[in-house]
């Protein structure tokens, strides 16, 4: 959790926007996706969020499902995530890393939840549990790590406050109505509900679903504390992991990373 | 247990299980549909559209008709049949349509979306939509396309869009994730109709209480025809509507047994079946806490059942917490013990059950010696098996072509 406010106090200090990248843990296999994290730091990544694979990801569009399949064809499990955290922190101590996934994959871990922080991982996003439930709430006994909230188009404002009172780390805007992978950006009804939200918070708001190029990447920084790219990430995984070589994601990230701290 | 009857709670939950787990961008729909119906339950209009909906459309009261030569063949108890067969579109899935698409005209919502198993929940839904006049989505599971495409082909006449699923199992579980998926896109002019007491707070309490005139009719006719409750009702459970409809009405009558019956599609030791309630524990899928077919990772497992409307890993709330609190008990019938029993009720009283009720005939094997022979017992019939023929057939190894 620490790292999570350490970096946004950094970037803020320097007037600098997030870059969240997403990839789902185990795909094509754990090892890659240990390269490829150490890799998006060096392409400019702020924050690593790494999808934990569950057979039923009902948030996610035909991209990032594909790849939670991949990842359990794998064999991936949490245990094998936290892993692959322990293993990260011991060449990068600063990138905060959340692992986002469903809570029924969380609950059946929720013992070794408990020490996860030890492990290395600052926070976690859990897709189908209501914002306004705390880890505590759902069976989740953790209080060294971030709970991160979704709050999206549809999110009245009696919810929003009670959402902000119970997340950490930041708020995570949900752009747009739909799954992970859609596009369908309304900028101004996305800057008017930023607006909105940090009337009820101080937490940094960032932005993501939808976000693929580096345009939407940079509009929706300005209205925002930062921004999340999966998909698109995810769909590039998927096409080069048969080479093995990544570069053009990197070189993406870096297109991505100019365009929002120009 | 006067409190079984009091649930769910405000917060959608029965005991430890239920509520609502699902993205954030679904929970406004689920506040607008709680409140909705929150006013139109009690409300007197609606009721009486609801009534003649009922009446007129779907054909009720349903019968409850004595089964002859099958009590006669089981030399037990007296075998009473509740025909949720001869309604219209030939399951009790129209009960609960009929119901939620007056919620949807209430809630001004103009597009209609559904999964479907078994293809009677898709038919049922596309019938009541075709009615309204209102588009119509019906997402099912590549695998169920093809067991239950007679179904399928009911559901375009109807003029429907049917969506194959290829992700996952391709089966129930599947075509739910898919319909979830469409309704977070098009939220804002989409009414979502669940099929059976599954998903988020409130569609498990909404649909038990539209299936509930099962149970309420056979409070009525028990009485009439033996003047008294049934010892038992025997009802099979997929995702537990047709059960939870028969229930309900009963649940605070313990003097009536609750018997739920699951699909052990090759035989429960063998894992290869849809019974969470007899093999599975705890957990969430699909909006709800309830038992669940997990591996040790929480990762759903794959299913196996003959009957495409039981094979789903997850089961209702309300009936993971009657089955905790012993109120019922649930047993489990395989494939070959459910196809027998289709054949066998077919040939003893002229009546084809769908392979879904059929596990509900099925349990009377696993039952004698434990009634009176004065003793009434009732097997809610939840459809006919017309659309399952294709599947018998194949099974038998008879060709149709
Ligand atoms: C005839 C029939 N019975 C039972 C079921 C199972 O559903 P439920 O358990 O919700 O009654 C189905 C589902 O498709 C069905 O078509």
């Amino acid at each position: 959790m620490i790292r999570l406010e350490r970096k946004f106090a950094s970037l803020k200090e320097n007037s600098k926007k997030a870059l969240v990248a997403y990839l789902v843990a185990g795909d094509p296999d754990i090892s890659t996706t240990l390269e490829l994290m150490h890799q998006f730091v060096l392409s400019g990544v702020d924050i690593i969020e790494l999808g934990v694979p569950f057979t039923d990801p009902i948030a996610e569009g035909p991209i990032i499902q594909a790849a939670h399949d991949r990842a359990l064809q794998a064999n991936t499990s949490l245990d094998m995530i936290f892993s692959l955290v322990e293993e990260f922190r011991s060449k990068d101590s600063e990138t905060p890393v959340i692992l986002m996934g469903y809570i029924n994959t969380f609950l059946a871990n929720s013992k070794a939840l408990e020490s996860i922080h030890e492990r290395g991982t600052d926070a976690v996003l859990i897709v189908d549990v209501p914002g306004e439930s705390s880890l505590e709430d759902i069976g989740i006994q953790n209080k060294n790590i971030a709970s991160i909230s979704l709050i999206s188009p549809t999110t009245d404002n009696d919810r929003i406050q009670k959402i902000c009172m119970s997340s950490s780390g930041f708020i995570y805007y949900v752009t747009l109505r739909g799954v992970t992978g859609a596009s369908n950006l309304n900028e101004d009804e996305i800057q008017k509900n930023i607006l909105n939200i940090r009337n009820s918070t101080n937490l940094p708001v960032l932005a993501g679903f939808g976000i693929k190029t580096a345009s939407d990447a940079r509009a929706l920084s300005q209205i925002s504390d930062g921004v999340v790219i999966g998909s698109v990430l995810v769909e590039m995984i998927q096409e080069l992991s048969e080479k093995k070589d990544y570069k053009k994601i990197y070189n993406y990230l870096n297109e991505i990373s100019a365009a929002i701290n120009p | 247990m006067d409190n079984l009857r009091d649930l769910p709670n405000s917060d959608g939950f029965f005991g430890n299980y239920g509520g609502k787990f699902v993205p954030e961008t679904l929970m406004f729909a689920l506040k607008e549909l709680e409140d909705t119906y929150d006013q139109l339950k009690s409300d007197p209009d609606f009721l009486k559209q609801i009534d003649q909906d009922l009446c007129h459309f779907v054909g009720r009261p349903s019968p409850l008709y004595f089964a002859d030569r099958l009590t006669k063949h089981y030399d037990g108890p007296n075998i009473w049949l509740k025909r949720e067969d001869l309604n219209h579109t030939g399951a009790h899935k129209i009960n609960n349509t009929v119901g939620q698409i007056l919620l949807a005209k209430a809630m001004g919502k103009k597009r209609i979306i559904a999964e479907t198993g078994a293809g009677q929940h898709g038919v049922a839904t596309a019938t009541v939509a075709a009615r309204l006049g209102l588009e119509c989505h019906i997402y099912m599971g590549a695998a169920d396309v093809q067991r239950q495409s007679l179904n399928v082909y009911r559901i375009k006449l109807l003029g429907a869009e049917v969506h194959a699923v290829d992700s996952g199992t391709a089966t129930l579980k599947d075509a739910l994730n898919e319909a979830m998926r469409d309704w977070v896109t098009n939220i804002d002019d989409t009414y979502y109709i669940i099929g059976s007491v599954t998903g988020p707070h409130p569609y498990p309490m909404i649909v038990r209480d539209f299936n509930s005139i099962v149970g309420r009719e056979l409070r009525d006719q028990s009485i009439e025809h033996f003047n008294a409750f049934p010892e038992a009702i025997i009802a099979c459970v997929g995702g537990g509507s047709n059960a939870m409809g028969i229930f309900y009405p009963f649940v605070s009558d313990p003097e009536v047994q609750l018997i739920g019956v699951e699909a052990a599609g090759s035989g429960i030791e063998t894992g290869k079946h849809a019974a969470p309630l007899n093999d599975g524990h705890p957990g969430i899928l699909h909006g709800a806490k309830s038992y669940l077919m997990q591996d040790e990772n929480g990762q759903v497992i794959d299913t196996h059942s003959v009957s495409a409307g039981l094979d789903y890993p997850g089961v209702g709330p309300e009936h993971s917490n009657l089955k905790d609190s012993g109120r019922a008990i649930y047993l489990a019938v395989n494939d070959k013990e459910a196809l027998d029993a289709f054949h066998m009720v077919t040939r003893l009283e002229g009546i084809m059950p769908a392979l879904e009720t059929a596990h509900a005939f099925a349990a009377l094997d696993h039952l004698s010696g434990k009634f009176n022979k004065k003793d009434n017992i009732v097997i809610n019939v939840s459809g006919r098996g017309d659309k399952d023929i294709n599947t018998v057939a194949t099974m038998d190894g008879i060709s149709l072509d």
